[in-house]
Protein backbone atom coordinates (compact mmCIF):
# COMPACT_ATOMS: atom_id res chain seq x y z
CA UNK A 1 0.00 0.00 0.00
CA UNK A 2 1.18 3.58 -0.90
CA UNK A 3 0.97 6.45 1.68
CA UNK A 4 -1.56 7.82 -0.35
CA UNK A 5 -4.04 4.87 -0.51
CA UNK A 6 -3.26 4.47 3.36
CA UNK A 7 -5.13 7.99 3.87
CA UNK A 8 -7.50 7.72 1.66
CA UNK A 9 -8.44 4.62 3.82
CA UNK A 10 -7.86 6.73 7.34
CA UNK A 11 -10.34 9.33 5.94
CA UNK A 12 -13.29 6.49 5.16
CA UNK A 13 -12.27 4.56 8.84
CA UNK A 14 -13.35 8.50 10.48
CA UNK A 15 -16.40 8.36 8.45
CA UNK A 16 -17.66 4.78 8.55
CA UNK A 17 -16.15 4.27 12.02
CA UNK A 18 -16.19 7.33 13.94
CA UNK A 19 -19.30 8.70 12.16
CA UNK A 20 -17.91 11.83 10.67
CA UNK A 21 -20.04 13.72 8.03
CA UNK A 22 -18.53 12.76 4.73
CA UNK A 23 -18.73 16.02 3.35
CA UNK A 24 -15.70 17.15 6.20
CA UNK A 25 -14.15 14.18 5.55
CA UNK A 26 -14.04 15.55 1.69
CA UNK A 27 -12.27 18.52 3.49
CA UNK A 28 -9.65 16.62 5.16
CA UNK A 29 -5.92 16.71 4.12
CA UNK A 30 -2.68 15.07 5.27
CA UNK A 31 -2.32 18.12 7.68
CA UNK A 32 -5.22 18.08 9.25
CA UNK A 33 -4.65 17.27 13.24
CA UNK A 34 -7.05 14.89 14.91
CA UNK A 35 -7.21 15.73 18.55
CA UNK A 36 -9.81 18.07 20.64
CA UNK A 37 -8.29 21.27 21.56
CA UNK A 38 -5.94 22.29 18.36
CA UNK A 39 -6.77 24.78 16.48
CA UNK A 40 -8.63 23.19 13.13
CA UNK A 41 -8.62 19.86 14.02
CA UNK A 42 -11.26 17.21 13.92
CA UNK A 43 -11.85 17.12 18.03
CA UNK A 44 -11.63 13.66 18.29
CA UNK A 45 -11.23 12.56 21.82
CA UNK A 46 -9.84 9.65 23.86
CA UNK A 47 -12.92 7.41 22.87
CA UNK A 48 -12.28 8.09 19.17
CA UNK A 49 -8.94 7.29 19.65
CA UNK A 50 -9.61 3.90 20.94
CA UNK A 51 -12.12 3.03 18.58
CA UNK A 52 -10.10 4.18 15.09
CA UNK A 53 -7.10 2.00 16.36
CA UNK A 54 -9.52 -0.75 16.60
CA UNK A 55 -10.55 -0.02 13.52
CA UNK A 56 -6.84 0.40 11.99
CA UNK A 57 -6.11 -3.06 13.16
CA UNK A 58 -8.99 -4.73 11.44
CA UNK A 59 -8.63 -2.56 8.61
CA UNK A 60 -5.02 -3.06 8.20
CA UNK A 61 -4.18 -6.14 9.72
CA UNK A 62 -1.63 -4.52 12.10
CA UNK A 63 -0.94 -4.63 16.22
CA UNK A 64 -0.61 -1.41 18.29
CA UNK A 65 1.06 -1.41 21.28
CA UNK A 66 -1.49 -0.44 24.01
CA UNK A 67 1.55 0.14 26.39
CA UNK A 68 3.22 2.77 24.07
CA UNK A 69 2.67 6.61 23.81
CA UNK A 70 1.65 7.30 20.16
CA UNK A 71 0.58 11.30 20.22
CA UNK A 72 3.07 11.96 17.71
CA UNK A 73 1.70 9.54 15.70
CA UNK A 74 -1.81 10.34 15.99
CA UNK A 75 -1.13 13.97 15.65
CA UNK A 76 -2.11 14.55 11.87
CA UNK A 77 -3.40 12.16 9.11
CA UNK A 78 0.30 12.78 8.05
CA UNK A 79 2.04 11.13 10.79
CA UNK A 80 -0.53 8.20 11.07
CA UNK A 81 -0.51 7.22 7.35
CA UNK A 82 3.46 7.35 7.75
CA UNK A 83 2.45 4.99 11.12
CA UNK A 84 0.37 3.03 9.35
CA UNK A 85 2.30 2.23 6.78
CA UNK A 86 5.56 1.76 8.74
CA UNK A 87 3.65 -1.06 10.22
CA UNK A 88 2.35 -2.66 6.61
CA UNK A 89 5.43 -2.87 5.22
CA UNK B 1 -48.43 -19.82 13.76
CA UNK B 2 -45.00 -18.46 11.89
CA UNK B 3 -42.06 -21.10 12.14
CA UNK B 4 -38.51 -20.41 12.75
CA UNK B 5 -35.99 -21.78 10.51
CA UNK B 6 -31.63 -21.42 10.88
CA UNK B 7 -30.07 -20.10 7.95
CA UNK B 8 -26.79 -18.99 9.12
CA UNK B 9 -24.52 -21.22 11.69
CA UNK B 10 -21.22 -20.21 13.00
CA UNK B 11 -18.84 -21.46 15.84
CA UNK B 12 -15.69 -20.47 17.56
CA UNK B 13 -14.74 -23.51 19.60
CA UNK B 14 -11.89 -24.95 21.26
CA UNK B 15 -11.31 -26.51 18.61
CA UNK B 16 -10.76 -23.64 16.44
CA UNK B 17 -12.75 -21.90 13.90
CA UNK B 18 -15.49 -22.76 11.83
CA UNK B 19 -18.91 -24.91 12.36
CA UNK B 20 -16.85 -27.33 10.41
CA UNK B 21 -13.86 -27.18 12.01
CA UNK B 22 -16.47 -27.55 15.71
CA UNK B 23 -18.45 -30.45 14.02
CA UNK B 24 -15.36 -32.58 13.24
CA UNK B 25 -13.94 -32.12 16.61
CA UNK B 26 -17.35 -33.80 18.07
CA UNK B 27 -17.60 -35.99 15.42
CA UNK B 28 -14.00 -37.47 16.13
CA UNK B 29 -15.41 -37.63 19.78
CA UNK B 30 -12.14 -35.38 20.70
CA UNK B 31 -11.75 -34.53 24.42
CA UNK B 32 -10.58 -30.91 24.04
CA UNK B 33 -9.70 -30.05 27.66
CA UNK B 34 -6.43 -29.39 28.51
CA UNK B 35 -3.78 -27.52 31.03
CA UNK B 36 -5.61 -24.51 31.40
CA UNK B 37 -2.83 -21.13 29.92
CA UNK B 38 -5.07 -18.23 30.29
CA UNK B 39 -4.94 -17.93 33.58
CA UNK B 40 -2.79 -18.85 36.74
CA UNK B 41 -4.41 -21.78 38.17
CA UNK B 42 -1.46 -22.58 40.82
CA UNK B 43 -3.12 -24.05 44.24
CA UNK B 44 -6.42 -25.20 42.94
CA UNK B 45 -8.44 -27.95 42.70
CA UNK B 46 -8.37 -28.06 39.01
CA UNK B 47 -6.00 -26.95 36.21
CA UNK B 48 -7.73 -27.53 33.44
CA UNK B 49 -10.33 -26.25 31.27
CA UNK B 50 -11.50 -26.17 27.31
CA UNK B 51 -9.78 -22.99 25.84
CA UNK B 52 -9.92 -21.57 22.61
CA UNK B 53 -6.27 -22.52 20.87
CA UNK B 54 -3.73 -19.41 21.27
CA UNK B 55 -2.83 -19.76 18.08
CA UNK B 56 -6.26 -19.45 16.61
CA UNK B 57 -7.11 -15.76 18.11
CA UNK B 58 -4.50 -13.46 15.93
CA UNK B 59 -6.05 -15.59 12.71
CA UNK B 60 -9.96 -14.31 13.50
CA UNK B 61 -8.79 -11.03 11.80
CA UNK B 62 -10.75 -8.95 14.70
CA UNK B 63 -8.50 -6.50 16.86
CA UNK B 64 -6.56 -7.62 20.14
CA UNK B 65 -8.00 -4.28 21.71
CA UNK B 66 -11.35 -5.93 21.88
CA UNK B 67 -11.85 -8.28 24.58
CA UNK B 68 -11.05 -12.17 24.12
CA UNK B 69 -14.59 -13.19 24.24
CA UNK B 70 -15.36 -10.30 21.67
CA UNK B 71 -13.19 -11.48 19.64
CA UNK B 72 -14.62 -14.72 19.70
CA UNK B 73 -17.91 -13.61 19.34
CA UNK B 74 -17.27 -11.18 16.28
CA UNK B 75 -16.06 -14.26 14.39
CA UNK B 76 -18.58 -16.87 15.45
CA UNK B 77 -21.60 -14.03 13.94
CA UNK B 78 -19.60 -13.46 10.76
CA UNK B 79 -19.31 -16.85 9.74
CA UNK B 80 -23.39 -17.25 10.42
CA UNK B 81 -23.92 -14.22 8.74
CA UNK B 82 -22.09 -15.00 5.87
CA UNK B 83 -23.90 -18.07 5.54
CA UNK B 84 -27.03 -16.98 5.88
CA UNK B 85 -26.01 -14.46 3.05
CA UNK B 86 -27.93 -11.73 3.83
CA UNK B 87 -27.75 -8.32 2.09
CA UNK B 88 -27.16 -4.78 3.92
CA UNK B 89 -30.45 -4.06 3.40
CA UNK B 90 -31.34 -7.35 5.59
CA UNK B 91 -28.73 -6.71 8.06
CA UNK B 92 -29.95 -3.53 8.91
CA UNK B 93 -33.13 -5.49 10.13
CA UNK B 94 -32.09 -7.85 11.56
CA UNK B 95 -32.26 -8.53 15.56
CA UNK B 96 -29.68 -9.35 18.06
CA UNK B 97 -29.83 -11.28 21.18
CA UNK B 98 -26.73 -12.42 22.52
CA UNK B 99 -26.12 -14.72 25.76
CA UNK B 100 -23.70 -13.37 28.24
CA UNK B 101 -22.66 -13.36 31.44
CA UNK B 102 -18.72 -12.87 31.41
CA UNK B 103 -18.17 -10.14 29.24
CA UNK B 104 -14.70 -8.36 29.30
CA UNK B 105 -14.13 -9.55 32.90
CA UNK B 106 -10.57 -10.68 31.77
CA UNK B 107 -9.42 -7.77 30.54
CA UNK B 108 -10.90 -6.29 33.65
CA UNK B 109 -9.58 -8.87 35.97
CA UNK B 110 -6.26 -7.78 33.71
CA UNK B 111 -6.26 -4.07 34.11
CA UNK B 112 -6.78 -4.19 38.12
CA UNK B 113 -3.78 -7.11 38.93
CA UNK B 114 -1.60 -5.08 37.25
CA UNK B 115 -2.56 -1.76 38.59
CA UNK B 116 -2.65 -3.52 42.19
CA UNK B 117 0.78 -5.07 40.92
CA UNK B 118 2.67 -1.35 39.92
CA UNK B 119 0.87 0.90 41.62
CA UNK B 120 0.11 2.60 38.49
CA UNK B 121 -3.11 2.84 36.61
CA UNK B 122 -2.65 0.97 33.72
CA UNK B 123 -3.04 2.99 29.84
CA UNK B 124 -5.32 -0.13 28.80
CA UNK B 125 -8.54 1.58 29.60
CA UNK B 126 -10.34 -0.18 26.92
CA UNK B 127 -10.30 -2.94 28.98
CA UNK B 128 -12.60 -1.07 30.99
CA UNK B 129 -15.03 -0.02 28.33
CA UNK B 130 -15.93 -3.73 27.21
CA UNK B 131 -16.29 -5.39 30.75
CA UNK B 132 -19.96 -5.40 30.90
CA UNK B 133 -22.07 -8.79 29.56
CA UNK B 134 -24.00 -5.95 27.38
CA UNK B 135 -20.75 -4.94 25.83
CA UNK B 136 -20.78 -7.62 23.51
CA UNK B 137 -23.83 -7.02 22.06
CA UNK B 138 -22.90 -3.35 21.09
CA UNK B 139 -19.38 -4.65 19.56
CA UNK B 140 -21.69 -7.01 17.56
CA UNK B 141 -24.60 -4.30 15.91
CA UNK B 142 -22.15 -1.75 15.24
CA UNK B 143 -19.67 -4.16 13.93
CA UNK B 144 -21.72 -5.94 11.51
CA UNK B 145 -24.69 -3.57 11.00
CA UNK B 146 -27.16 -4.98 12.44
CA UNK B 147 -30.24 -2.83 13.03
CA UNK B 148 -33.06 -4.86 14.52
CA UNK B 149 -33.98 -5.31 18.02
CA UNK B 150 -30.81 -5.78 20.73
CA UNK B 151 -31.13 -7.86 23.88
CA UNK B 152 -28.60 -9.42 25.87
CA UNK B 153 -29.83 -12.34 27.74
CA UNK B 154 -28.17 -13.21 31.55
CA UNK B 155 -29.23 -16.39 32.56
CA UNK B 156 -26.33 -18.19 33.48
CA UNK B 157 -25.59 -21.27 31.69
CA UNK B 158 -28.79 -21.25 30.20
CA UNK B 159 -27.86 -17.98 28.60
CA UNK B 160 -27.19 -18.96 25.08
CA UNK B 161 -30.43 -21.02 24.99
CA UNK B 162 -32.48 -18.38 25.63
CA UNK B 163 -31.92 -15.95 23.53
CA UNK B 164 -32.21 -18.66 20.94
CA UNK B 165 -35.56 -18.82 22.71
CA UNK B 166 -36.12 -15.19 23.03
CA UNK B 167 -35.15 -14.20 19.73
CA UNK B 168 -37.37 -16.53 18.00
CA UNK B 169 -40.30 -14.87 19.83
CA UNK B 170 -39.37 -12.00 18.41
CA UNK B 171 -39.81 -13.32 15.02
CA UNK B 172 -42.70 -14.63 16.05
CA UNK B 173 -44.60 -11.67 17.84
CA UNK B 174 -43.88 -10.12 13.77
CA UNK B 175 -41.00 -7.84 15.42
CA UNK B 176 -38.29 -8.54 12.72
CA UNK B 177 -38.42 -11.65 10.52
CA UNK B 178 -33.88 -12.27 10.75
CA UNK B 179 -32.52 -12.44 14.40
CA UNK B 180 -28.83 -13.22 15.19
CA UNK B 181 -29.17 -15.37 18.20
CA UNK B 182 -26.78 -16.85 20.14
CA UNK B 183 -24.22 -16.70 23.50
CA UNK B 184 -20.71 -16.05 23.89
CA UNK B 185 -18.06 -16.22 27.44
CA UNK B 186 -14.44 -16.44 27.47
CA UNK B 187 -12.14 -18.13 30.72
CA UNK B 188 -12.26 -15.37 33.41
CA UNK B 189 -10.29 -15.84 36.77
CA UNK B 190 -14.12 -14.55 38.64
CA UNK B 191 -16.11 -17.57 36.81
CA UNK B 192 -12.99 -20.12 37.38
CA UNK B 193 -12.19 -19.60 40.77
CA UNK B 194 -15.80 -19.21 42.00
CA UNK B 195 -16.62 -22.34 40.48
CA UNK B 196 -13.46 -24.33 42.09
CA UNK B 197 -14.33 -22.81 45.29
CA UNK B 198 -17.83 -24.14 45.07
CA UNK B 199 -16.00 -27.54 44.32
CA UNK B 200 -17.70 -27.98 41.21
CA UNK B 201 -14.42 -28.83 39.13
CA UNK B 202 -13.36 -31.92 38.38
CA UNK B 203 -9.85 -32.04 38.81
CA UNK B 204 -10.01 -34.47 35.48
CA UNK B 205 -11.80 -34.29 32.47
CA UNK B 206 -15.35 -34.17 33.24
CA UNK B 207 -17.33 -37.28 33.33
CA UNK B 208 -20.98 -36.61 32.74
CA UNK B 209 -23.06 -39.30 33.79
CA UNK B 210 -20.08 -41.36 35.05
CA UNK B 211 -20.66 -42.81 38.57
CA UNK B 212 -17.12 -41.49 39.50
CA UNK B 213 -17.82 -38.32 38.15
CA UNK B 214 -16.58 -34.82 40.31
CA UNK B 215 -18.12 -31.95 38.39
CA UNK B 216 -17.50 -30.03 35.46
CA UNK B 217 -14.65 -28.78 33.42
CA UNK B 218 -14.88 -24.96 32.18
CA UNK B 219 -14.77 -24.36 28.71
CA UNK B 220 -15.34 -21.03 26.38
CA UNK B 221 -16.76 -20.03 23.21
CA UNK B 222 -18.91 -18.56 21.14
CA UNK B 223 -21.82 -19.96 18.94
CA UNK B 224 -24.06 -17.66 16.77
CA UNK B 225 -27.59 -18.83 14.87
CA UNK B 226 -29.36 -17.01 12.97
CA UNK B 227 -32.95 -17.33 12.98
CA UNK B 228 -36.02 -16.46 10.07
CA UNK B 229 -39.12 -16.48 9.49
CA UNK B 230 -39.25 -19.91 7.26
CA UNK B 231 -41.40 -17.75 4.67
CA UNK B 232 -38.96 -14.97 4.54
CA UNK B 233 -36.08 -17.68 4.06
CA UNK B 234 -38.19 -19.05 1.13
CA UNK B 235 -39.02 -15.79 -0.41
CA UNK B 236 -35.16 -15.09 -0.60
CA UNK B 237 -34.52 -18.36 -1.39
CA UNK B 238 -31.90 -18.90 1.28
CA UNK B 239 -30.95 -22.79 2.46
CA UNK B 240 -32.35 -23.89 5.89
CA UNK B 241 -30.02 -25.39 7.87
CA UNK B 242 -32.96 -27.18 10.37
CA UNK B 243 -35.90 -25.68 12.32
CA UNK B 244 -36.69 -24.60 15.78
CA UNK B 245 -39.91 -26.20 16.32
CA UNK B 246 -40.28 -25.22 20.03
CA UNK B 247 -39.09 -23.94 23.22
CA UNK B 248 -39.18 -24.12 26.85
CA UNK B 249 -38.23 -21.90 29.34
CA UNK B 250 -39.04 -22.17 33.27
CA UNK B 251 -37.80 -21.16 36.76
CA UNK B 252 -37.12 -23.69 39.84
CA UNK B 253 -37.97 -20.59 41.86
CA UNK B 254 -35.86 -23.41 44.30
CA UNK B 255 -32.11 -22.61 45.54
CA UNK B 256 -29.49 -20.38 44.19
CA UNK B 257 -27.43 -23.39 42.95
CA UNK B 258 -28.99 -26.62 43.26
CA UNK B 259 -32.06 -27.81 40.66
CA UNK B 260 -34.67 -28.42 42.15
CA UNK B 261 -34.67 -32.26 43.56
CA UNK B 262 -36.83 -33.57 41.44
CA UNK B 263 -36.37 -31.85 38.45
CA UNK B 264 -39.55 -30.18 38.39
CA UNK B 265 -38.84 -26.92 36.12
CA UNK B 266 -36.61 -28.94 34.05
CA UNK B 267 -39.59 -30.95 33.24
CA UNK B 268 -41.95 -28.47 32.83
CA UNK B 269 -39.11 -27.08 30.15
CA UNK B 270 -38.94 -30.27 28.14
CA UNK B 271 -42.82 -30.38 28.03
CA UNK B 272 -43.32 -27.28 26.66
CA UNK B 273 -40.53 -26.85 24.58
CA UNK B 274 -42.50 -30.11 23.06
CA UNK B 275 -45.92 -29.12 23.42
CA UNK B 276 -45.03 -25.80 21.30
CA UNK B 277 -43.53 -27.93 18.63
CA UNK B 278 -46.05 -30.09 18.25
CA UNK B 279 -44.60 -33.08 19.07
CA UNK B 280 -44.33 -36.18 21.17
CA UNK B 281 -41.67 -37.50 23.25
CA UNK B 282 -41.31 -41.03 21.07
CA UNK B 283 -40.25 -38.30 18.38
CA UNK B 284 -37.43 -36.61 19.70
CA UNK B 285 -34.48 -39.64 18.89
CA UNK B 286 -31.59 -37.39 20.96
CA UNK B 287 -31.35 -35.13 23.65
CA UNK B 288 -28.18 -32.91 23.72
CA UNK B 289 -28.33 -32.70 27.66
CA UNK B 290 -27.13 -30.01 30.13
CA UNK B 291 -25.15 -33.09 31.58
CA UNK B 292 -22.45 -30.82 33.60
CA UNK B 293 -20.69 -33.93 35.06
CA UNK B 294 -21.34 -32.33 38.57
CA UNK B 295 -23.03 -35.50 40.68
CA UNK B 296 -26.27 -33.37 41.31
CA UNK B 297 -27.08 -31.93 38.01
CA UNK B 298 -26.61 -35.26 36.26
CA UNK B 299 -28.44 -37.20 38.88
CA UNK B 300 -31.46 -34.94 38.64
CA UNK B 301 -31.50 -34.31 34.57
CA UNK B 302 -31.70 -37.94 34.20
CA UNK B 303 -34.74 -38.05 36.79
CA UNK B 304 -36.32 -35.47 34.81
CA UNK B 305 -35.44 -36.93 31.21
CA UNK B 306 -37.18 -40.21 32.29
CA UNK B 307 -40.27 -38.36 33.72
CA UNK B 308 -40.80 -36.77 30.04
CA UNK B 309 -39.51 -39.81 27.78
CA UNK B 310 -39.34 -42.94 30.01
CA UNK B 311 -36.09 -45.00 31.02
CA UNK B 312 -33.83 -45.69 28.20
CA UNK B 313 -36.32 -44.49 25.49
CA UNK B 314 -33.90 -41.75 23.87
CA UNK B 315 -30.36 -40.95 23.35
CA UNK B 316 -28.55 -39.17 25.35
CA UNK B 317 -24.98 -37.26 24.96
CA UNK B 318 -23.42 -34.17 26.71
CA UNK B 319 -21.05 -32.83 24.83
CA UNK B 320 -19.80 -30.29 27.68
CA UNK B 321 -17.25 -34.12 27.88
CA UNK B 322 -15.97 -32.45 24.80
CA UNK B 323 -15.73 -28.99 24.78
CA UNK B 324 -16.44 -27.98 28.82
CA UNK B 325 -19.04 -26.21 29.77
CA UNK B 326 -18.85 -22.85 28.19
CA UNK B 327 -20.70 -20.76 30.06
CA UNK B 328 -22.88 -18.27 28.86
CA UNK B 329 -22.39 -19.99 25.10
CA UNK B 330 -23.38 -23.39 26.12
CA UNK B 331 -27.07 -22.97 25.38
CA UNK B 332 -25.69 -21.78 21.52
CA UNK B 333 -22.89 -24.05 21.42
CA UNK B 334 -25.11 -27.33 21.74
CA UNK B 335 -27.93 -25.49 19.44
CA UNK B 336 -25.63 -25.85 17.11
CA UNK B 337 -24.35 -29.52 18.14
CA UNK B 338 -27.58 -30.29 17.61
CA UNK B 339 -28.57 -29.10 14.80
CA UNK B 340 -25.28 -30.66 13.07
CA UNK B 341 -26.30 -33.77 14.75
CA UNK B 342 -29.64 -34.19 13.07
CA UNK B 343 -27.91 -32.62 9.68
CA UNK B 344 -25.28 -35.50 10.21
CA UNK B 345 -27.24 -37.99 11.16
CA UNK B 346 -24.18 -38.89 13.87
CA UNK B 347 -24.95 -38.51 17.68
CA UNK B 348 -21.72 -37.42 19.14
CA UNK B 349 -20.19 -39.16 22.31
CA UNK B 350 -20.50 -38.30 25.95
CA UNK B 351 -16.10 -38.73 26.34
CA UNK B 352 -14.62 -40.02 29.54
CA UNK B 353 -17.56 -41.90 30.50
CA UNK B 354 -16.07 -45.42 31.42
CA UNK B 355 -18.88 -46.28 34.39
CA UNK B 356 -22.02 -45.40 33.43
CA UNK B 357 -23.97 -44.36 36.84
CA UNK B 358 -26.95 -46.85 37.86
CA UNK B 359 -28.82 -43.69 38.55
CA UNK B 360 -28.70 -43.18 34.93
CA UNK B 361 -31.03 -45.11 32.79
CA UNK B 362 -30.16 -44.03 29.23
CA UNK B 363 -27.78 -44.66 26.67
CA UNK B 364 -25.56 -41.80 26.91
CA UNK B 365 -23.47 -42.92 23.71
CA UNK B 366 -20.03 -43.54 25.24
CA UNK B 367 -16.51 -43.14 23.29
CA UNK B 368 -17.68 -42.74 19.92
CA UNK B 369 -19.97 -40.87 17.93
CA UNK B 370 -22.98 -43.45 16.71
CA UNK B 371 -24.87 -42.87 13.47
CA UNK B 372 -28.77 -42.53 13.86
CA UNK B 373 -31.30 -41.42 11.29
CA UNK B 374 -33.00 -38.52 13.40
CA UNK B 375 -35.36 -35.57 12.21
CA UNK B 376 -36.36 -34.33 15.56
CA UNK B 377 -33.78 -33.45 18.79
CA UNK B 378 -33.80 -31.53 21.94
CA UNK B 379 -31.02 -29.74 23.66
CA UNK B 380 -31.24 -29.05 27.39
CA UNK B 381 -29.70 -25.90 29.09
CA UNK B 382 -29.74 -25.59 33.09
CA UNK B 383 -28.66 -22.06 34.49
CA UNK B 384 -27.70 -21.85 38.35
CA UNK B 385 -30.84 -20.51 40.41
CA UNK B 386 -32.99 -23.12 38.58
CA UNK B 387 -33.08 -21.64 34.80
CA UNK B 388 -33.75 -24.06 32.81
CA UNK B 389 -34.67 -23.98 28.74
CA UNK B 390 -35.23 -26.83 26.57
CA UNK B 391 -35.13 -26.29 22.63
CA UNK B 392 -36.34 -28.44 19.92
CA UNK B 393 -34.94 -28.80 16.38
CA UNK B 394 -35.92 -30.33 13.58
CA UNK B 395 -33.97 -31.12 10.07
Amino acid sequence: MTQKEILDELKALIVERLKFDPRRAADMTAETTLPKGLEGSLGLDSLDFIELSVAMEERFGIVIDETESLTDEFLSLDSLSRFVLSKVK
Amino acid sequence: MTRVVVSGLGVVSPYGVGAKTFWAGLARGDCAIRPLTVIDTEGFRSRIAAEVPAEVLPTLGVSRRRSRADRIALAAAREALAEADLTPADRANTGLFVGAVGGGMLEGEEWYCEEARTGRLSPRLRALRSILPVSHAESLAWRLRLGGPRETVVMACASGAASIALGADMIRSGGTPLVLAGGVDAITRICFMGFNALKLLDPEPCRPFDRGRRGMSIGEAAAFLVLEDAEHCRARGARVLGELLGAGMTTDAHHVTAPHPEGEGMIRAMAEALAAGDRDPADIGYVNAHGTGTPQNDRVEALALARVFGEGRVLVSSTKSLVGHTMAAAGSVEAAATLLTLQHGLVPPTANLREPDPDVPFDCVPGCARPVELRTALSNSFGFGGQNVSLVFGR
